[in-house]
C-alpha cells in the first residue's frame, strides 16, 4: 500500500465517520420520536385513565349523594313523626295543664275565717314553713285543716306542679320528693300515674 | 390584639376608672382579663374559682365555646339593622323562648331591668282595656327588679331614695311570703302582681307554693297579671329551663335576662296568651334590642342549658352543695334552689368580710346581705369544683367565729 493512498483512505475514513455521524443522528433522532411518541402515548392513555376515573369518581359521588338524600329524606320523615308524637303528647299535656289550671281556679270567695299574716319565712325555720292548704268553694263552710295522709292530688297546684315538673325533665321522683315536701302529698303515685302514665313494676 | 383590648393592669385601670367613672359601685380591688369555663385570672396571672358568674350572667361558663363562636360568625356576617327589619336569629330566639315557655309572644330589650320595664306596660295597658284607671302593680318587699324608673319603683327597698324622686305611682308592696297581705292587696285596681320567684338580689329567699298559690289566685280573681321577674332564676339556674316550673303556678308574663346571652347583654318579656296582644305598634320598642349578634348567643345558651341532662346535674349538684355547706361550722342555713344558694351565716359573721377573704383565697361570691353569701356558679361545674369551694369556704369561716 503506496503512502499516496493514505489521504484517500484518510477522506474515505472521513466519509465513512460522516455517514456513521449521519446514520447516528437519524436513529438517535427515531428514537426520541419513538420516545416522544410513546410519551405522547402514555399521556394520553393517563389522561384518558384519569379522565375515566374522574367520570367514574363523579358517578360514585352522584350515587353517594342519591344515597344520602335517600337517608336524609328517611331521617326527614322520622323527625316529621316524631314532630308529630310530640305535638300529639303536647297537645295531651296542654289538656293535662287546663285540667290541672280548672282545678285551682277561684271558685268562690275566699274563706270567711279571718287571715292570720304569717311571719316572714326568713325568721323562721324552714321546718315550719306554711304548707297549703285547701282553697274552699263557695258556700261550702273552710274545712278543717287535712292531715297529711289526708291531703291528695286534689291539693290546689299540685296537678300542676307535677305537670310542670314533668314537661321540664324532672323524674318521677323528684316530683315525687317535690310534692311530700310542699304538699304533704305521701302517695303520689295517682298524680304521677295520671300525668306521666302508671310506673313500670 | 388591637388597641381596644390591649391590657394595662390593675393600678392603671383602678386610676382611670377612678377618675372618669361615675361613682355608682364599689369595686372589689381585682382586674378581671380572662375567663375560660368556672374560672377567671386577674391581670397578675392569678386564677380564681368563679361561683359568681357576674351575678349568674355567665351560666354556661366563661367564653363558652358555642357562645363564643355564635358570636363570632354572626358579628362577621351582621351586626345591627335595627327593628325595623327582620332579621332570622332574632325570630328564631323568639320561636325558643316562647314554645320553651309561657307560649305567647317576645319583646326583647337589652337588661332585665328594660325587660321588666315592658312588663309593667303591658300590665298598665291590660289594665286600661279593664276599665282601671289608675292601675296598680303590687310586689313584695325586698324584691329586685331594676334601676330603671318602673322597675325602680317596683323595688321598694330602692324606691325609697328620695333624692331620686319623684317615683312612679302605682306601685306597693307587702311583706314577702304574706300570703294574706298579699290578698288583701291585691283589688279591683290591681293591674299586675310583679314577683321575684326566688328573691335573688336581697339575699336568696324563695317564695312559698302558699304565697304563689294566694298571687294566682287574687290574680285570677281581680283580672290581674300575674309576672314572674325570672331574670335571675331563669335560663337554667335553679334546675329547670325557668323556676316557675318547680312551682304550682303558672306566670301569665316572665322576664328574663342576665344568663340569657351567655355574657352579651340581652333581656325578653315573654307572655301567655292572655298578654300576648296587649302591646301594638307605637307601644314599646327599642333601637338596639334583639339584634343579630345577641340573639345569635342566647339561642347558642339555650342550646346548652336546654339539655335536660345538664338541668338534672343542676338539681343534683345544687342538692350536693347545699349538703356540704349546711355541714360546716359558721353555716346556719342554705336556701334557694339548683343551682343559686343564699348561705345563711351563724348570728354575729360579716358575709361582706367573709366575700372578701374568700376573693383573696381565690372565690367569687358575693354578700348581698350582711348575713348572707350569695353563691352562683356556672351551670357547667362538676362536684371537683363544688369540693374545692366549699373547702374555701370552710377554710375562710374558720377565721371568722360566730358569737
Amino acid at each position: 500500500m503506496s503512502r499516496g493512498g493514505k489521504p484517500t483512505d484518510i477522506s474515505k475514513r472521513q466519509d465513512t465517520q460522516k455517514a456513521l455521524r449521519a446514520d447516528t443522528a437519524e436513529r438517535l433522532e427515531a428514537i426520541v420520536e419513538a420516545a416522544e411518541r410513546a410519551a405522547e402515548s402514555v399521556i394520553d392513555d393517563a389522561e384518558a385513565q384519569a379522565r375515566r376515573y374522574l367520570a367514574q369518581a363523579r358517578a360514585e359521588a352522584d350515587r353517594m349523594a342519591a344515597d344520602r338524600g335517600g337517608e336524609l329524606g328517611g331521617m326527614i320523615e322520622t323527625l316529621l313523626g316524631q314532630a308529630v308524637s310530640l305535638r300529639r303528647e303536647a297537645e295531651r299535656l296542654q289538656a293535662t295543664l287546663e285540667e290541672a289550671k280548672a282545678r285551682f281556679e277561684p271558685r268562690g270567695a275566699p274563706s270567711a275565717e279571718p287571715r292570720q299574716r304569717p311571719e316572714l319565712a326568713e325568721e323562721r325555720e324552714p321546718e315550719e314553713a306554711p304548707r297549703l292548704r285547701a282553697v274552699p268553694t263557695e258556700d261550702v263552710p273552710a274545712p278543717a285543716p287535712a292531715t297529711p295522709s289526708e291531703r291528695s292530688s286534689d291539693a290546689p297546684g299540685a296537678r300542676l306542679l307535677a305537670t310542670q315538673m314533668a314537661v321540664s325533665g324532672s323524674s318521677r321522683e323528684e316530683i315525687a320528693e317535690r310534692l311530700r315536701n310542699g304538699f304533704e302529698i305521701e302517695d303520689a303515685d295517682a298524680i304521677l300515674d295520671a300525668i306521666l302514665g302508671p310506673e313500670e313494676r | 390584639m388591637t388597641d381596644a383590648t390591649r391590657e394595662i393592669g390593675y393600678e392603671q385601670a383602678r386610676a382611670l376608672e377612678e377618675r372618669y367613672l361615675m361613682r355608682t359601685y364599689k369595686r372589689a380591688p381585682v382586674d378581671f382579663v380572662r375567663g375560660e369555663g368556672a374560672l377567671l385570672w386577674d391581670a397578675e396571672g392569678k386564677r380564681y374559682l368563679d361561683f359568681l358568674t357576674g351575678i349568674s350572667v355567665c351560666s354556661v361558663g366563661h367564653c363558652h365555646p358555642d357562645v363564643v363562636q355564635a358570636v363570632h360568625e354572626q358579628s362577621q356576617r351582621l351586626m345591627h339593622v335595627s327593628n325595623l327589619f327582620y332579621t332570622e336569629p332574632m325570630a328564631r330566639l323568639a320561636e325558643r323562648l316562647a314554645e320553651s315557655s309561657l307560649g305567647g309572644r317576645v319583646f326583647f330589650s337589652n337588661s332585665g331591668t328594660e325587660a321588666n320595664e315592658c312588663a309593667i306596660k303591658i300590665a298598665r295597658k291590660h289594665a286600661h282595656r279593664r276599665g282601671i284607671a289608675e292601675p296598680e302593680i303590687v310586689s313584695f318587699e325586698s324584691d329586685f327588679h331594676g334601676r330603671t324608673y318602673g322597675a325602680l319603683a317596683a323595688t321598694p327597698g330602692l324606691a325609697t331614695n328620695e333624692a331620686l324622686g319623684p317615683m312612679l305611682p302605682g306601685f306597693r308592696a307587702v311583706p314577702r311570703n304574706d300570703a294574706a297581705a298579699l290578698g288583701e292587696a291585691v283589688g279591683e285596681n290591681t293591674a299586675a302582681v310583679l314577683i321575684e320567684p326566688i328573691q335573688g338580689e336581697s339575699g336568696v329567699f324563695p317564695i312559698t307554693d302558699e304565697a304563689l298559690l294566694a298571687a294566682r289566685q287574687a290574680c285570677d280573681e281581680a283580672g290581674a297579671l300575674l309576672i314572674f321577674d325570672e331574670i335571675q332564676t331563669g335560663v337554667g339556674r335553679t334546675g329547670s329551663l325557668w323556676a316557675y316550673e318547680q312551682t304550682p303556678v303558672r306566670p301569665d308574663v316572665i322576664t328574663s335576662a342576665k344568663a340569657l346571652g351567655g355574657g352579651y347583654p340581652i333581656g325578653a318579656c315573654i307572655t301567655g296568651p292572655a298578654a300576648a296582644e296587649v302591646l301594638e305598634p307605637g307601644d314599646h320598642g327599642s333601637t338596639f334590642a334583639g339584634g343579630p349578634v345577641a340573639t345569635a348567643a342566647a339561642i347558642a345558651v339555650l342550646d346548652v342549658v336546654g339539655d335536660p341532662v345538664l338541668l338534672r346535674h343542676v338539681r343534683e349538684l345544687g342538692a350536693y352543695l347545699c349538703e356540704k355547706l349546711e355541714a360546716l361550722d359558721g353555716v346556719a342555713e342554705t336556701r334557694g334552689r339548683g343551682l343559686m344558694v343564699g348561705v345563711g351565716l351563724e348570728e354575729g359573721m360579716d358575709a361582706a368580710a367573709v366575700g372578701a377573704d374568700l376573693l383573696e383565697r381565690g372565690l367569687v361570691v358575693n354578700a348581698p346581705r350582711p348575713d348572707t353569701l350569695r353563691l352562683l356558679p356556672p351551670l357547667v361545674i362538676d362536684s371537683d369544683h363544688v369540693d374545692l369551694a366549699v373547702g374555701l369556704i370552710e377554710e375562710s369561716l374558720l377565721g371568722f367565729p360566730s358569737r
